[in-house]
């Protein structure tokens, strides 16, 4: 069976300095890699890497939507990299961001009518989105504890319940916006929707205090301590009595809801309305993508995985940029981006094979 | 009766691609190796083929290239996850994402943008003598070569499975490595030969898609079924036979939620599209004792 299968891949724990050497091996290997192929397809190689890299320093344009891709991207990469502490993976991050941004938008257009304070409001969907995003993980962690399921199949057919939901919600005539060609939801009231600074959503602010709250609850928390005690040696906490069920539960809920989260700052800040499709960035799915930023990064750490999430983001918007100035199709980045992770995950199974 | 043979034959159209799919995964999976890449490989095999045989005007090199790009990247999962011991389901996902990016990629550097889709040459369809007059079981076999393909496939994996020696070594790999390796068998050689055929399926799989269903390429041409396919091939005990039951079952359900969709706009026909999913996940809880699993899916084989 799947479950007994060794996923210690996931968390290798290395000293940051070999994680930090490994990451620019890596980067630069996939670098090379990209630059000959550009080459090879007769374009200018420096000014393709430089339109990669700058697009999200030159204007404040290019900075702004490298922050609104990374705010989604952060957090699915930790709906990925918390339900990896205890070696399962979470393939389900698009679902449950899904399924979050789908009840909120029942929710707030059910208090449509009703004249509600936004500083209720708000705090409200944001909470309903965690909880309804963290429930739905929970199934695939019922799942594995009654009926041990794999969670890496579970959440993938829950990815699959939780689209067709969305597409019950967006094409419902109660929600529908009649004139919008594709399955899309009327406008939110403007009372649920939160604002931006400048043109920086808002959610930043909410990223942040989920980052310090993921600290405080992996680092400092008892069902933290549980999580990491669980996926350090299942057996071993199993012995010590630790609940290992409680903790794997825990670890999906935490997950799921911070992708639901993610989901709901999408819909009251970004779109301002459920848009099948939200929950995909250049064609591919955020959950995905979360998935490659936790896996660079291999671990659950409060700083690393912003700071991942940055740098893919950077180097979506500079695909778009490519696409614009030099004619270069966007998805020459979604190559770059994987054979950098590949490399990484490679590198970084040699050099644990070898201590 | 002419509506229900209609109705057959698109079942049977869209079945083949479902299990072909899951025989792919199947046929990785009975050594060992479970390929969830599924997406990202048939993304690729379709945009290339679909150029290859647009360009060239003869479907058959567009599937012939299908088939061979699903065995290179079989090679390179192969590769990576034998010779590094990478895990399987991280070396998945970025061959997702590679696939993804490459499928399109190549589309744009190759045909770019068009005002007007360009159309693959026509497929043609195979008429038996006599039997193509019998009114349900022409439904089943009025078709392009790839279904008859489909269904030779699936009779020869199942006869070298479950009736030949190689096919008992070769399941037992999956059960138990180090055994099949104490008797001199050689594993490795094993698992890199199932992981290539099994992803040439896909790409003969993803090739059909822009070859005879759209008839034309356009970005996410899967439509995620890549990833259903893995559901499939649990639902199917990971065995070949009833690959092809459950492509028919997932491809009836996709037709009469098609005809649905014309028939009526207000039936929540979105529900019954949940469907396939919740069971596989009802079956798997009700009978998860009566499904088997090749044991040793998912770990890489190590030798010391």
């Amino acid at each position: 069976m799947i479950h007994k299968s060794k996923l210690n891949q996931i968390n290798i724990s290395l000293s940051p300095l070999h994680d930090i050497l490994i990451i620019l091996i890596a980067i630069i290997i996939s670098i090379i890699f990209f630059s000959i192929l550009i080459a090879l397809l007769n374009y200018n190689v420096t000014r393709a890497l430089l339109t990669l890299i700058e697009t999200s320093f030159g204007s404040f344009f290019g900075f702004r939507s490298t922050i609104i891709k990374m705010i989604p991207l952060t957090f699915l990469a930790y709906a990925f990299a918390i339900p990896s502490m205890v070696r399962f993976f979470n393939i389900g991050g698009y679902g449950q961001m899904m399924f979050g941004a789908t009840i909120i938008t029942i929710i707030a257009f059910l208090f449509e009518s009703y004249n509600i304070s936004s500083y209720i409001l708000i705090p409200l969907l944001l909470f309903i989105g965690f909880c309804s995003g963290g429930l739905f993980a929970t199934i695939a962690s019922f799942l594995k504890i009654k009926g041990d399921i794999d969670p890496i199949i579970s959440t993938i057919m829950l990815n699959f319940v939780s689209l067709e939901f969305l597409y019950f919600i967006t094409q419902n005539p109660l929600f529908a916006d009649p004139i919008a060609g594709h399955p899309t939801t009327r406008p939110l009231p403007t009372n649920s929707l939160l604002g931006n600074w400048y043109g920086i959503p808002y959610s930043i602010i909410i990223l942040f205090i989920s980052i310090i709250f993921i600290f405080y609850f992996v680092r400092k928390s008892k069902i933290g301590y549980e999580i990491l005690a669980t996926g350090f040696n299942i057996n071993a906490a199993e012995k010590f009595g630790i609940n290992i069920k409680r903790a794997i539960m825990w670890s999906f809920f935490i997950g799921g809801g911070l992708a639901g989260l993610a989901g709901t700052l999408e819909i009251i800040n970004i779109n301002g309305r459920l848009i099948s499709g939200f929950a995909s960035t250049n064609g591919a799915q955020y959950g995905l993508f979360g998935a490659l930023t936790a896996l660079i990064v291999g671990g659950v750490s409060p700083l690393a995985i912003p700071i991942a999430a940055f740098f893919m983001s950077v180097l979506l918007v500079g695909a778009n940029a490519l696409q614009r100035t030099m004619g270069l199709s966007v998805y020459v980045v979604f190559i770059l981006q994987a054979i950098m992770v590949i490399n990484i995950v490679v590198i970084r199974t040699i050099f644990n094979k070898r201590r | 009766m002419n509506f229900i043979n209609e109705l057959i034959r698109q079942i049977t159209t869209y079945a083949t691609i479902y299990s072909l799919l899951t025989i792919g995964i199947i046929i990785g999976g009975k050594t060992g190796v479970f390929n969830i890449a599924g997406d990202g490989i048939m993304l690729v095999a379709a945009s290339v083929s679909f150029i290859v045989s647009y360009l060239s005007n003869n479907w058959l090199y567009g599937f012939l290239f299908g088939i061979l790009i699903g065995s290179v990247f079989g090679l390179l999962f192969s590769f990576i996850h034998e010779y590094f011991k990478v895990n399987q389901f991280i070396l998945g996902l970025c061959i997702i994402i590679l696939g993804t990016g490459l499928s399109d990629f190549i589309y744009n550097l190759i045909i770019g943008v068009r005002l007007s889709n360009p159309i693959s040459p026509e497929v043609p369809i195979i008429y038996i003598p006599f039997i193509s007059k019998i009114p349900i079981l022409s439904g089943f076999l009025n078709q392009n070569p790839i279904v008859y393909f489909m269904y030779i496939i699936t009779f020869i994996s199942w006869w070298f499975y479950y009736k030949t020696r190689i096919g008992l070594e070769t399941r037992g790999i999956g059960e138990n490595p180090k055994a099949m390796d104490v008797v001199g068998i050689n594993v490795t050689l094993r698992r890199y030969i199932s992981t290539i055929i099994g992803a040439s399926l896909i790409g003969l799989a993803g090739a059909y898609l822009p070859l005879i269903i759209t008839r034309t390429y356009s970005p996410g041409i899967d439509g995620g079924r890549g990833t259903m396919a893995i559901g499939i091939a649990i639902f199917a005990s990971w065995k070949p036979q009833r690959a092809i039951i459950g492509g028919f079952l997932f491809a009836t359900i996709e037709v009469i939620v098609y005809q649905l969709q014309i028939i009526s706009k207000t039936i929540p026909y979105q529900f019954i599209l949940m469907i396939p999913f919740i069971s596989i996940l009802i079956i798997m809880l009700l009978f998860r004792r009566k499904i088997e699993y090749p044991s040793s899916i998912g770990n890489p084989y190590n030798r010391e």
